[in-house]
């Protein structure tokens, strides 16, 4: 019986190997039957979903919507759909996803996907389908550096832009001496990096770094020996994100360090941190934005337009998303096809304004978003006219200081 | 009839077979892939868990080192990726061996802990060792490198990665089935009788610690491979117990069930990302607890127990089943039987 069973096995097998010449996922074939399809692969559930997630699809399809209204029958395809994908903060899942979107869903683009373990994949997965990908969420450098590649464009941030315009524009303030609290973890050891080299060519000091286990809730360790060091420091830069930077905030208020002379400086934040802390607990903070929706009367537009879609205000991330499809969808409107190799030569050195970037340029070298930066102070709340009214911008980092030079490490 | 018919044994591991072969065609390549190194991933922990009645909770520990060591295999050598899933895995038997040697005097609670905070070492040593593995950007652009052949179409390498884990799971079987394995469920059932009759308990769980990290490793090489990257998520603890999870939703001591519960959650993990739910932590665990409320014993051991009833059929005594049936006195009889003691 036995020996029966598995010759039956044996059989089957071999049935189902012989018909294996033209099983599904034959690999890339062909695009561009009439319809550009653009799919948001990002975190809809974890960490991420609140200054992304959701919202950015309906980012991505305000684009398209302004996109077909702005070209009408002069539009190099009326069919462009949007779809999205939730990666739960796990680069497998967002690899596999990633596979899925460009092979069986016919993704021309994938946008936004955050961390950098998934955006790396991901790119991995481009640059082997040859497919679009244009990066919002991931902060790496890596994108644009040694792991950058022919299909892969990184949009709207990056460690090194964080880093040199807080650290750069709050040394040259006269804020000198720096304490500088990271996660330890890659983020956080390329932020301190940034920072350093950004503050010390400033001709600021950094008097101290201390690593920071991630995540962490307590922060008392590093809070109660700032002011004791010699020299004191002046600023405290916090590269925490997310859940730390809010236990990190709360703590520094606690310990009541800017009474003692010590600013805070924090190298990561979006506008939904300071929503869910409440402007008054990180009032006076300075940070870089990207992107900022109430910065000028068009950006206001946007987000009212986005406000009425989503009941809430932008992030840069969901911005960055709607400017990166509709420069995508404007390449291929330039290019006359979805053809990935036409598109990538279409973005390439391109040159534009719009509601995200200013004086933007996505630089033929390594395929970063070069655009102006806002330096930012988060306003007290008594200064707060309106729900989400928490930035004072105090400065412009005009684009060509705000990101890095290309350093050659990059081959595309 | 047809269900006394699929409880035979060939025929159940035919039509497995069957399914196993035929996953790519039913579902997406890539995630059958994963359903695949994940079953064996949890077959793993069952092999300690429902077998020696240890449970690991440290078990990312294994799968990660395997999925880097493979990865650092395949980067920096050049070698055939079946050598570097082998390196994988023999570098996670290599790090069981002191993990094992200091954990499994322990059991119950203490063991879980211990296990995961070793675990807990490691991710954090993955996790500073920025210049070897990425750090938080994880390792990247693993090669799939076969003597030239051309496997990046993931519906082939699915064919490529299977035997790898059709290997670990015939040895998982084979091990169950030997005398080994009756020790160890003896051990698992009475370990005081057990040391009594002259068996070296701890010894006996140090090995099927080690296998068991084997087994882990050969899955976390696979999944690497097929991924063509390894990040923190590897051995971070939640990947240690979504292994678990699969283990108890398909039914622990069952071996079948770990497979049955590994395909569930992976699917389940796979659908959820485009289902457009926001909440799909809260469906994963309402699905789990309705599970273990109306299952007992996991979706294999309950459905098993069902058509046993059914067919009123006796279940011959070396099949093993929860801690209650055969008691551990008879099964260290029939070793000493079998091993002429």
């Amino acid at each position: 019986m036995k020996a029966l069973g598995l010759s039956a096995a044996v059989a089957t097998v071999g049935a189902l190997l012989a018909g294996c010449g033209g099983g599904p996922g034959g690999g890339g074939g062909k695009i561009s039957d009439g319809s550009v399809t653009l799919a948001v692969l990002n975190d809809q559930t974890a960490i991420y979903a609140d200054l992304s997630g959701k919202n950015s699809v309906e980012a991505v399809k305000m684009a398209v919507a302004d996109f077909t209204a702005r070209y009408g029958d002069k539009a190099v395809t009326k069919d462009i759909k949007v779809i999205s994908a939730d990666h739960q903060n796990k680069p497998d899942i967002a690899n596999s996803k990633a596979q899925e979107l460009y092979d069986r869903q016919r993704a021309d683009v994938i946008l936004d996907v955050p961390s950098s373990a998934a955006a790396l994949a991901v790119a991995n997965q481009a640059k082997a389908k040859k497919k679009i990908f244009m990066d919002i969420g991931a902060a790496t450098t890596e994108l644009e550096g040694k792991q950058c590649n022919k299909y892969t464009f990184h949009y709207g941030y990056n460690t090194y832009m964080l880093a040199n315009g807080t650290g750069s524009t709050v040394t040259k303030d006269g804020s000198k001496q720096w304490y500088i609290v990271y996660p330890d973890y890659a983020f956080g050891q390329d932020m301190n990096k940034s920072f350093t080299a950004a503050i010390q060519k400033a001709g600021g000091t950094v008097v101290k770094s201390d690593p920071a286990p991630f995540p962490n809730d307590n922060f008392s360790t590093f809070l109660l020996k700032a002011p004791g060091l010699n020299p004191k420091p002046q600023v405290l830069g916090t590269m925490q994100a997310g859940g730390d930077l809010v236990n990190l905030v709360k703590q520094y208020n606690e310990y009541k360090l800017q009474d003692k002379g010590i600013d805070l400086a924090v190298g990561l934040m979006f506008i939904t941190d300071i929503h869910s802390l409440g402007p008054d607990a990180l009032a006076g903070t300075k940070f870089t934005d990207p992107w900022y929706w109430n910065a000028t009367p068009q950006n206001r537009a946007w987000a009212d337009k986005f406000m009425a879609k989503t009941g809430k205000r932008p992030s840069f991330a969901h911005a960055a998303n709607y400017s990166a499809a509709t420069q995508y969808l404007e390449a291929v409107q330039r290019a006359g096809t979805d053809n990935s190799d036409d598109v990538v030569k279409a973005l390439e050195g391109h040159k534009f304004n719009d509601v995200f970037a200013d004086n933007a340029e996505i630089r033929a070298q390594d395929h970063l978003l070069l655009h102006d930066v806002e330096l930012a102070q988060v306003k007290p709340a008594a200064e707060v006219k309106e729900p989400w009214d928490y930035e004072k911008i105090l400065k412009t980092v005009p684009a060509n200081e705000a990101f890095q030079p290309a350093d050659g490490s990059c081959r595309l | 009839m047809i269900l006394r018919l699929l409880a035979r044994r060939p025929v159940l591991l035919a039509l497995a077979l069957v399914v196993a072969f035929a996953l790519p065609w039913l579902i997406y390549p890539p995630v059958a892939m994963d359903i695949a190194a994940w079953a064996l991933f949890a077959v793993a922990v069952d092999l300690l868990l429902g077998y020696g009645g240890l449970l690991s909770f440290g078990h990312a520990a294994f799968w990660g080192t395997s999925a880097y060591t493979t990865g650092l295999i395949a980067l920096h050598t050049g070698l055939p990726f079946p050598v570097a899933i082998v390196g994988g895995a023999l570098a996670a038997a290599v790090l069981a061996v002191p993990i094992g040697y200091l954990s499994v005097r322990l059991s119950g609670i203490y063991f879980a802990m211990v296990t995961l905070a070793f675990a807990q070492m490691i991710y954090f040593i993955v996790n500073q060792w920025r210049d070897v593995t990425g750090g938080e950007n994880g390792l990247q652009g693993i090669p799939r490198e076969l003597f030239g052949l051309d496997l990046s179409d993931p519906f082939l390498f699915y064919y490529a990665g299977l035997p790898f884990v059709l290997v670990g799971l015939l040895v998982a079987w084979r091990i169950v089935r030997s005398p080994f394995g009756q020790v160890l469920m003896s051990i698992r059932d009475n370990p005081s009788r057990a040391r009594a009759l002259g068996y070296p308990v701890d010894r006996y769980r140090l090995l099927a610690f080690v296998l068991s990290a084997a087994l882990a490793g050969l899955g976390g090489g696979v999944f690497a491979i097929s991924h063509g990257f390894a990040s923190l998520h590897d051995v971070y603890w939640t990947t240690s117990g979504q292994a678990v999870m699969m283990v108890v939703l398909g039914g622990i001591g069952t071996l079948w069930g770990a497979v049955l519960g590994a395909a569930l959650i992976v699917s389940l993990n796979d659908y959820l990302a485009t289902a457009g739910f926001e909440e799909t932590g809260i469906i994963t665990g309402l699905i789990f607890v309705v599970i273990v409320l109306l299952f007992r014993k996991g979706l294999w051991g309950t459905a098993r127990d069902l058509t046993a009833a059914r067919s009123g059929r006796h279940r011959p005594a070396a099949v093993p089943d929860p801690p209650s049936s055969a008691s551990s006195s008879e099964r260290l009889d029939q070793v000493a039987e079998r091993s002429g003691r």
